[in-house]
This record gives structure tokens, sequence and C-alpha cells, in this order.
């Protein structure tokens, strides 16, 4: 008797053991994902809308994936949870992703950018203040450590100004800055949509210019903070088909984006709680990058990288990190479409 | 305790001190630490001179320091007399309470919303944030060292013919002053703890904010020399409070 028990125990054993074998091996033949949930790191920002479309539109189930959207309030806080393994793919601002290969974290990869807006981030200012220059002896604002803060020292620059002594930056983030402009505290502010639009739509303030005044946009189209895809290394290494699963679903919401805005705001209004004309209103002014151009943005002939490590010299040149990383050791040119 | 086992004790001290700095160093050179997430010794020594060459440490910490002292001094004049009066007031002490009990809970955070609304983005509102988070407790400390005088004194003095305020100030100020400035040593630090929430808004310069901008840029060696920067600033004030207190109270000189 006990010695049948132990034979059947172990034909069992055995068997369970050959069907998980073959079962992975099937998954490898036919590039079936390998872990069928990614956790995405993300938030309300447009850098983010082919994910949540994705997700809403059922487009990732259909290649067999589960996403998990994530929210995270800053750049900074989505990348620190990504190298620390919390997340496996996320967008991020490109200032966030260059400190942290600037620190020297090999713990992660970039493999698309997804989006290019220039209308949609500025610098905003009061009736009287009519050019850069005029904000000599002024208080302007900006998040520190972000694209608005980038953009607000890149145009100082070209007019001359130094940020130190020619006038006050305040470090504020942006939905503190329309309080700080309407009680006269503050003179200007670089923000991003939706807070841009609404600082513009105070009385009493006016556009002074937005990410089509960055030095590296007109020769880059870049602004002076794009967004870009990143995953994380350990994740793309051990779940190969899972990314590309991901990649295929995600360029599929890009897709979508480009063809049928109207249909992917009824969504995103979700996600951002704006309202509809204005959901539309922000996605007009959004170009949407789809996957067949990112292998020559990216690797060849590579303009967007060029780019990036200008701007990665750029923050260099003020301070921000010590030392420029070689940007291209960071992109996974074997995730991209 | 002689001053031989007493240097003894020193010197055991600043050995383990280097003993774990050393440990410290050794793993992160070895590799087992990521310096993304524990930088060594060494890389935060060299981010200290790189910051000192510039000016920029000495910078941040005398502003941090300027904030806390100002936001600390304000709440000590306040808390110091209303405290010594709700201790020796039973009915006014009654009054008070609910409002006390109230307010001691509340973290130095929870403050910044208010304050930006009352105050702007100004100094006033930093100063404000370490005002807050540090004068419910040292209300309650005073308070307590002031209730802790022996009723005794205070009948042997009125038995004597002294009036309220010879009372206040012969009895209750001396007999409480010792235990006061003990507990406002304790408020200082605490009043540091508050230096990271007053330098969330609008500051660009501060130890806190220091913290708060390396950790933007993963520059954790920035992040955790903020910290020390902090704990060598409040050992160097709480040396010099030692001082004025040896000073202020000649009688409880051993």
């Amino acid at each position: 008797m006990k010695s049948t028990k132990a034979f059947l125990a172990s034909a069992v054993l055995m068997m369970a053991s050959w069907l998980m074998f073959t079962g992975v091996s099937q998954a490898e033949e036919t590039g079936a994902p390998e872990k069928i949930t990614v956790v995405y790191g993300g938030s309300s920002w447009l850098g983010h809308y082919p994910v949540w479309v994705g997700i809403e539109k059922g487009i990732f189930q259909k290649h067999g994936l589960g996403v998990l959207f994530q929210n995270f309030y800053a750049s900074s806080g989505r990348m620190g949870s990504l190298v620390a393994g919390d997340l496996d793919i996320a967008s991020t601002g490109s200032i966030s992703a260059i400190a942290l290969m600037a620190s020297g974290s090999k713990g992660f990869m970039t493999f698309a950018t997804q989006d290019s807006y220039a209308t949609v981030e500025g610098l905003i200012a009061r009736q009287n203040i009519k050019t850069i220059a005029d904000l000599k002896g002024k208080k302007v604002a900006a998040p520190f450590a972000s694209s608005a803060h980038v953009l607000i020292l890149d145009l100082l620059e070209q007019n001359s100004l130094d940020p130190d002594k020619d006038l006050t930056l305040i470090n504020l983030k942006v939905n503190e800055m329309p309080a700080a402009m309407a009680s006269g505290e503050i003179d200007a502010c670089a923000a991003w949509t939706p807070h841009f639009n609404n600082l513009l739509n105070m009385p009493g303030n006016h556009l002074l210019a937005d990410d089509t005044a960055f030095s590296l946009y007109k020769q880059y189209g870049l602004g002076p903070g794009p967004d870009i895809m990143v995953v994380r290394r350990e994740f793309a290494e051990k779940y190969p088909n899972t990314c590309k699963a991901f990649v295929k679903g995600y360029f599929e919401a890009v897709d979508l984006l480009i063809r049928n805005p109207k249909e992917c705001a009824e969504v995103l209004v979700k996600l951002t709680n704006l309202g509809m004309e204005e959901q539309m209103s922000v996605l007009k002014d959004i170009q949407w990058i789809p996957g067949a151009e990112q292998r020559a943005l990216m690797v060849e002939p590579g303009k967007f990288t060029e780019g990036m490590q200008r701007l990665a010299e750029f923050l260099v040149k003020h301070r921000q990190i010590d030392a420029a990383p070689v940007v291209k050791e960071w992109v996974a040119a074997d995730m991209m479409p | 305790m002689t001053s031989k086992s007493n240097s003894n004790l020193v010197f055991v001290s600043l050995g383990s001190l280097l003993v774990f700095l050393g440990l410290w160093e050794l793993l992160c050179r070895m590799g087992f630490i990521e310096p993304l997430f524990m930088p060594s010794p060494t890389q935060i020594i060299a981010r200290a001179v790189k910051m000192l060459d510039d000016g920029s440490l000495v910078q941040h910490t005398l502003a941090s320091t300027r904030r806390v002292m100002v936001g600390f001094v304000v709440s000590s004049l306040v808390a110091i007399p209303f405290g010594i009066f709700l201790g020796s007031s039973r009915f006014f002490m009654a009054v008070f309470d609910p409002f006390i009990s109230l307010l001691r809970p509340l973290p130095s955070m929870s403050w910044i919303p208010l304050s930006l609304l009352w105050l702007g983005i100004t100094e006033t509102q930093k100063y404000s944030i370490v005002f807050m988070g540090s004068f419910a407790p040292s209300l309650l400390y005073i308070i307590e060292a002031t209730k802790s005088i022996d009723p005794l004194l205070v009948r042997a003095a009125r038995n004597l013919g002294a009036s309220n305020l010879d009372v206040m100030r012969e009895v209750i100020l001396p007999g409480s002053l010792p235990q006061i400035i003990a507990g406002l040593k304790v408020m200082l630090g605490i009043a540091w703890t508050c230096i990271i929430s007053a330098e969330l808004v609008a500051a660009r310069e501060g130890l806190g904010f220091m913290i708060m901008n390396g950790k933007e840029y993963f520059q954790t060696d920035t992040v955790l020399l903020g910290m020390v920067m902090i704990s060598i600033t409040v050992m160097i004030i709480d040396v010099l409070f030692r001082k004025f207190e040896r000073r202020l109270l000649p009688w409880t000189r051993q």
C-alpha cells in the first residue's frame, strides 16, 4: 500500500514537471508572454496616454497581457521605483532618465520616444513683461529639476541673463503657481499642461515663450524634457516575449491616438479628469510618433538620441548633474518595432 | 567616573564609528552595495569637498540654520511665558487644554497648505512651519516643568509675605528654569526635523532643499550629505546651548 502511494505520488510529480517544462518550451517557441502582468508607472500626463488607451480599449489584453497602471506624481519617484524593482515599464521625462543615467545606474533601458509637444508647456508672464529681457529683477517660478526649469535656464541663457544674479528663480510646484501669480508674489512662471492652460487663462497673464523657443528644438525638434519609454533591464532580459507583446500593444494604441483621437479622448477623460473639449484640445497639440519611426529616431541615424546627449551636456553646463552620460548605451534597439 | 575612564569611552565611541565607516566603505568598493542606493563614505566626502569649494554647502547650512533658529526662538519666546502662566493656573489650563491637545499631534508638514495661503511663499512661511512644528511640544514641556515645582515652596513663600509676582520671580521661574532649558534643547532637535517640510515649497537654498533636489537628480550622496550636515549642525548648536545653560543656571553646575 505504502509503495503504491509512493509510486503514484512520484508519477504525479513527474507528470507535473513534464507539463511545466513543455509549457515553458511552448511559450518560448510560440512567443507567448512569459509574464502576463506588467506593472506600469504613469500619471495623468500626456506621455502616458497610449498605455491608458491600450488598457481601456483592450489592446494589451488582445496580446495576452494585463497592464497594471500605477500612479506617480513625479518622474523621479517613478524612475526610483523602476530601478528598485517595483515597476516593470514606465514613461518618464528625459530629465529624470538622464539624471539616473548620470548616477551610473544601468538598471533600466529606453526603447521609444512616443510624443512631441511644444505648445503645451511654456513660460507665462504678466502683461507688463513683454520679452525675456524684461524678466531682469523679477521673480520667476519653476519646479526645479523639471523640463520647465530647463526651459527657463535655456531662455535666460539665450538672452544673456544669469539665473543666480539677474533675477530671483523660485522653486515652486506647478499646482501652487496660480495662487502665487494671483497674489502677485511671482511675476512669471514655467509650467506644463493642464496647469499651463489654467495659468494662460488667468486675466493679466500672457504667453512669453513655449517649448518651440528651446534651443535644442530648433535643431533636433526636441523639447526641454521629452518623454521616453523605459523598461527595467532585468525585466527585459528575463521576459523578452512579454516586452515584445507590450511594445506591439503600445504602438497599436499610439496608432489609434493618431487615427481616432476622439475615440481615445472618451477613455482618457477618466485618467485626466478634463472635459471632452479640453481633452481634445490637448490631443490636438500632441504629435504622436509611431513604432515605424522609432529605430530611425533612436538608433540610426539616431537624431533623438543625439538630441538627448546635447540635453545631458546642457544639464552639466548648468550644474544640474555632474557629468554627461553616453545616452546611446541605454538604448534598447532590440525592443523596438 | 574619572576623567581617564571618560576619555576611554570617547575612544570607544570614535572607534566604533570608524569601524562602521570602514565596513561601509569596504562593502561599497566590493560591489555589495550599489552607489545609487547607498554611496560610500568617500563619495559623500567628495561631494562635501565639491560643495565646500563652490560655497554652496555653507550657503545651504546657514540658510537652514537661520530658518530653524528664527522659528524656534519665536516659538520659545511665546511658549515660555505662556507655558509658565498655564502651568500656574488650573483655570486657564482648562480653558486652553482642548486647543493644545488638537495642535500637539499635528506634524509640521500638515501646516504647509494653510501657511501658503496665509503667508504666501515668503521666508515668513518657512519660519512659521518651524514655529508650528515646535510650539505645541515646547508649550507642554514648559507647562509640566512649571507644575513640577514643589507646592510647599510656593506656600512657604506666600507665608513669608511674597506677592504673586514675587512667587513667580523668586520661586517658580528659578525652580522650573533648569527643566525648561533641558526641554528646549530637545525641542531644538524637533525644530530641525521641520526643516524638510519648511523647505519643500519655494526654497532655493537650505539643507532640506539640498536633500530634495539631490533626490530629484538621483544624487544619493547629496541626500546623505544633507542629512549628515543636519546632524553636525544640531550637535554644534547643542554644545553652544550647553555653554549658555551653564552661564544662565550656575547653581545647577556640579
